[in-house]
């Protein structure tokens, strides 16, 4: 039998176990946590899948979750955001992991699929979802054995609704009844992000979530930090890290201005560039406003700005075909 | 993009890769050119260029490391609290969703402020009194807003 794993290089364990100490000491709150519950052992032999980016900090989640007696599976929730050092680190102590940098859209829901099958036809018991992905996969599953095939015959989408699409039709023939054993035996999902959360609510709203599941994203301690200081210091370390250009002087143009659109436009000011925020939201327009920033649709900015960061969690907020709508406006670029 | 200024980047840090419309602009008569992983350069047929991050998708995650541990040890001190609380209550939810409590909210605040060196200053009981609160908190009512 192959190893109950896949990542990209299992020789990077040991430098991911260097940088999984040093980011212990970063993380008091999980540490704490384990001292407290490590003797009672709340999750003992409880199922866990989580699909969330496999990154070192994501290794002391999950070693915080065995440290409390869960049996862990995971897969990250984006195919370009595992560190492939954590991910070796975790799958070299017995942690089943499926998730590499540069995953292709259908190795993504691959790894997805695998991080949720714990084996003789045994799902999860509980879920750590970011982004829904993990949640939706067995939602449309469990809608298809049912005979719903509303969703695996519609046409059009995107192209990874079609992988998603392909996947679930496939495990269908194999498993017909795979999806309604998964949701025997799981008992709720706890989502951590924005996106996944506003899926869940439309879930309920429409009657067809299938089990209880707990918004981390509208704790305090979450989308206060995480969503707003967390982008103020990580955009810039992937801007940089990608282009190295300056960010002073230059016009950064943040579309939205939610926790995470506050902590980008803080960021890019607080290193020299001017600032330039789009929003819907009246309240959210007026609070950028009163920092100092210019509000303006993205379409007036075409030709001022340098820096363009999405940060809505809507779609189509920047196309190909900005200049078409702007010509049409009859504003010259 | 097409309008934008020469050199412009563009990224995204939302949730998606939908927030920039990645599949038109592949399927676009822009040229796209691969710098290096996760960096791509768009030329577009009148000559100006953009560089998009980490094709559309998280650029702090696809093109650095994500957030510091310190604030993801919140948000994941959140996510394990969670995970106990939803097996220890398992049968009694209904097919919904829940927040945290907020004394689990504060918990998670307080296990992070020794680490930074912040000492919390304590409500007298008259105090406490005076403002409707316990002197152990919560500290505030549910729909203050932060």
């Amino acid at each position: 039998m192959s190893e109950d794993y896949k990542v990209a290089d299992i020789s990077l364990a040991e430098f991911g176990r260097k940088e999984i100490d040093i980011a212990q000491h970063e993380m008091p709150g999980l540490m704490a946590i384990r001292d407290k519950y490590a003797a009672e052992q709340p999750l003992k032999d409880v199922r866990i899948m989580g699909s969330l980016h496999m990154t070192i900090q994501t290794a002391v989640l999950i070693e915080t979750l065995v440290a409390l007696g869960a049996k862990v599976r995971w897969c990250s929730c984006n195919i370009f955001s595992t560190q492939d050092h954590a991910a070796a680190a975790i799958a070299a102590t017995g942690v089943p992991v499926f998730a590499w940098k540069g995953e292709s859209l259908e190795e993504y829901w691959w790894c997805t699929e695998r991080a949720l099958n714990f084996g003789d036809g045994q799902g999860p018991e509980l879920i750590v979802d970011d982004g829904g992905d993990a949640t939706l996969l067995i939602h449309k599953g469990y809608q298809l054995e049912n005979g719903d095939r509303s969703f695996v015959d519609s046409e059009g989408g995107s192209l990874e609704e079609g992988v998603i699409k392909d996947l679930l039709k496939n495990l269908n023939e194999k498993q017909p009844q795979r999806w309604h054993g998964v949701v025997a035996d799981w008992h709720g999902v706890s989502e951590e992000t924005t996106t996944g959360v506003h899926r869940l609510y439309q879930m309920v709203e429409a009657g067809e979530l299938l089990i209880p599941a707990i918004n981390v994203n509208d704790s305090v301690t979450k989308s206060k930090f995480d969503n707003l200081y967390g982008c103020r210091e990580s955009l810039l370390d992937g801007i940089k890290r990608a282009t190295d250009v300056m960010i002073a002087g230059k016009v950064g143009v943040v579309c939205g201005y939610g926790d995470v659109g506050k902590g980008c436009a803080q960021a890019l000011k607080g290193m020299g560039a001017q600032v330039i925020v789009s929003e819907v939201d009246p309240i959210c327009a007026l609070q950028a406003t009163m920092e100092g920033f210019r509000v303006m649709p993205v379409e007036d900015s075409l030709g001022i700005g340098d820096i363009y960061v999405t940060t809505t969690g809507n779609k189509d907020i920047i196309t190909p075909r900005s200049h078409a709508w702007h010509e049409r406006s009859g504003h010259r670029l | 993009m097409r309008g934008m200024k020469d050199q412009a980047i563009v990224c995204n840090i939302g949730h998606f890769d939908n927030e920039i419309q990645m599949e038109a602009l592949d399927e676009s008569d822009a040229v796209k050119t691969n710098i290096k992983p996760q960096v791509d350069k768009y030329t577009f047929p009148g000559g100006n260029e953009i560089f998009m991050l980490a094709e559309g998708r998280l650029v702090n995650l696809g093109c650095a490391t994500g957030h510091p541990s310190f604030v993801m040890s919140n948000s994941f001190a959140n996510q394990t609290l969670a995970q106990i609380d939803l097996w220890k209550n398992k049968g009694k939810y209904e097919n919904k969703v829940y927040l945290l409590s907020k004394e689990l909210d504060e918990e998670v605040a307080r296990l992070h402020l020794e680490k930074i060196g912040a000492k919390l200053t304590v409500l007298s009981k008259e105090q406490a009194d005076y403002i409707g609160v316990d002197v152990t908190g919560p500290f505030k009512p549910a729909h203050y807003r932060y």
